[in-house]
């Protein structure tokens, strides 16, 4: 099927995936009946806890594992053609690399494999350190490189060869604060130059700020998706959040509220919290000024 | 970040075979390898060649040359089998393990290219390392084989018995045990044996649940494989017909290879050398075990659930 903009980025439809037991064991259902679509730019995040199912069918959009029922799609390709991947970058979870390469070596490595060369390949790996923030530990061997220098160069080699899809498992696992913002602005940077990302994580807050449309799996189904902003609105809530208000002016909003007549309730009045990961990065921050 | 134009339009230069693909593979195995200091065994090599050529002074110069490509060809196919077996059964597990197979295989890259590229390495890997000690034993044996000779010239000079026939008998008697073309093909020999074995083992360890069960697998079929023709002359010969023994012989030797075949090594030393039709039915049959179990391994492969 040709590829047009109307074209879906990822097509799954009524896929299930069946593990057999070994060994007199009995099969493992890993994904039933699972259908969903990921628009081309959008940033589309699939959740749940683990064991639901999510790494399960990024490996069969990937290829890694066929399916026993359904089939899915990359940009209306049958995703078991190795050509589909031309259009793909994957970064899998806790990825390992080959230890003996260095970072600009392993990114040589991927860009070859993609059909990549000579200088072409030299500016683009050289483009792909800056943009991870790896540029000094290019020369380095990656078996000396911490986890989130893992998961950087894991998404320097899944950009190697500027693909339309990027398929993100768990990218920030194991990454501290600092690191899983610095992924998390990447990936709203992919998104504003059109690339589309599929993305499973369990931590939902990091979801939250980056995702236009979310998929909830559990025991291998879907069991909510939706656009992010309308699955998490609360239809009957209003929130005002004022900045320098007096205690006369806030005296009189919860006077209005009281003597307003119907169901209308304050639930509550006071100081926002901040979240502990803001704080945290604004400490750290801080502390770097410092020194 | 640049422009997404300046890049190569995504599905519009896909090749079905890419050797550049395959040549990446191949590179980044040998690298691997030659990074995990693999080759240190090279050293062992000529550590051990340089002491066989000059340990045994007392003997006969053409025992003292025997004993030298004896002991050289010893660790020639050591170096060789061992490699074959141990990092072929490395390199897919661990690849499967550290979850490199899912960065590899998400790139536009078939699975037969990677099964290839591998292979590809390992016999680069050994084909170098074959080159680099066969000329290492080739410079020992000729300095060793230029100083026996002047010994035992010096040595019937000595005796009074230094005659044209005598010397000439002396060269030729030494000549035949030292350097010759034949211990090419003897290297050559090696070689095929252990791209056989290479592709044994791979075969293997795309099923296989472990790196050890490969190892432990290919090295007992290895054994077997070089005493493949005893088994059949004590089992099949004269207990069932001549067509039956040619079936059940054929049989055996797609299960297990018959690396009976490469074994011209001690041949080649005792000065028999390798003929011509001897080296193309080696390269042959070779070639017949490689692509049949490639091919296999590529069936196991591309149904291997990742």
């Amino acid at each position: 099927m040709p590829a047009t903009e109307a074209t879906p980025a990822v097509t799954v439809e009524n896929l299930t995936k069946v593990f057999k037991g070994q060994f007199g064991r009995k099969a493992f259902v890993a994904v039933r009946e699972l259908s969903f679509t990921v628009q081309p730019g959008e940033v589309y995040g699939l959740i749940g806890p683990n064991g639901s199912g999510k790494s399960t069918t990024m490996k069969v959009i990937l290829g890694l594992l066929a399916p026993n029922q359904g089939h899915t799609q990359i940009f209306g390709r049958d995703s078991s053609t190795v050509e589909s991947r031309q259009d793909v970058g994957f970064l899998p979870e806790n990825p390992y690399f080959y230890k003996h390469l260095t970072g600009l070596e392993t990114l040589l490595f991927y860009g070859r494999l993609c059909g990549l060369g000579g200088a072409q390949l030299r500016d683009r790996a050289q483009e792909m350190l800056n943009l991870t923030g790896l540029e000094n530990a290019a020369g380095r061997r990656v078996g000396g490189y911490s986890k989130g220098m893992l998961q950087r160069i894991g998404l320097a080699q899944a950009l190697i060869h500027e693909p339309r899809l990027l398929v993100l498992d768990e990218p920030t696992a194991g990454v501290d604060p600092a690191g899983s913002r610095k992924i998390r602005d990447l990936i709203m940077a992919f998104k504003d130059r059109g690339i589309t990302v599929l993305v499973t994580s369990h931590l939902l807050e990091q979801l939250q700020e980056v995702c236009d449309r979310i998929g909830i799996m559990a025991h291998g189904k879907m069991v909510s998706e939706g656009r992010l902003d309308e699955l998490i609105a609360v239809e009957n809530q209003t929130e005002i959040v004022l900045e320098d208000a007096s205690p006369e002016l806030l005296a009189r909003i919860r006077e209005m509220v009281d003597t307003e007549s119907g169901k209308t309730k304050l639930l509550q009045m006071g100081n926002p919290r901040t979240t502990l990961e803001r704080l945290f990065l604004k400490a750290t921050e801080d502390s770097s000024d410092v020194s | 970040m640049t422009n997404r134009s300046q890049f190569p339009v995504p599905g519009s230069q896909f090749r079905a075979f890419s050797p550049a693909r395959v040549w990446t593979l191949a590179t980044a195995t040998v690298t691997q390898l030659v990074r995990m200091k693999i080759l240190v065994f090279l050293l062992v090599f000529s550590a051990i060649v340089v002491a066989a050529g000059f340990a045994f002074p007392v003997m006969n110069p053409e025992q003292q040359l025997k004993i030298l490509k004896d002991v050289s060809f010893g660790a020639l196919q050591m170096f060789a089998i061992v490699i074959a077996i141990v990092s072929t059964a490395l390199l897919l597990p661990r690849d499967l393990e550290d979850r490199t197979l899912y960065t590899i295989l998400s790139k536009p890259v078939p699975r037969f290219e990677y099964l290839i590229g591998k292979l590809l390495g390992v016999l680069l890997l050994i084909g170098g390392g074959l080159i680099v000690m066969d000329a290492v034993l080739s410079a020992v044996l000729w300095l060793r084989q230029n100083m026996v000779l002047a010994e035992a010239i010096h040595a019937l000079e000595h005796e009074n018995s230094a005659t044209p026939e005598n010397i000439a008998a002396q060269t030729a008697a030494v000549a035949k045990q030292g350097l010759t073309w034949g211990l090419h093909a003897a290297t050559l020999a090696i070689f095929l044996k252990s791209a056989v074995v290479a592709t044994l083992a791979l075969m293997i360890s795309c099923f296989a649940s472990s790196t050890l069960f490969t190892i432990v697998i290919t090295l007992c079929l290895t054994i077997f494989g070089h005493g493949q023709q005893m088994f059949r002359d004590y089992f099949f010969h004269g207990s069932m017909s001549a067509f039956g023994e040619k079936i059940a012989s054929s049989l055996l030797a797609i299960i297990c290879p018959d690396l009976g075949l490469f074994d011209i090594v001690e041949n080649i030393i005792n000065g028999i050398p390798a003929t011509m039709p001897d080296l193309l039915n080696m390269t042959g049959m070779c070639l017949v075990y490689v692509v049949g179990y490639m091919v296999v391994a590529h069936l196991l492969f591309v149904e291997k659930e990742l």
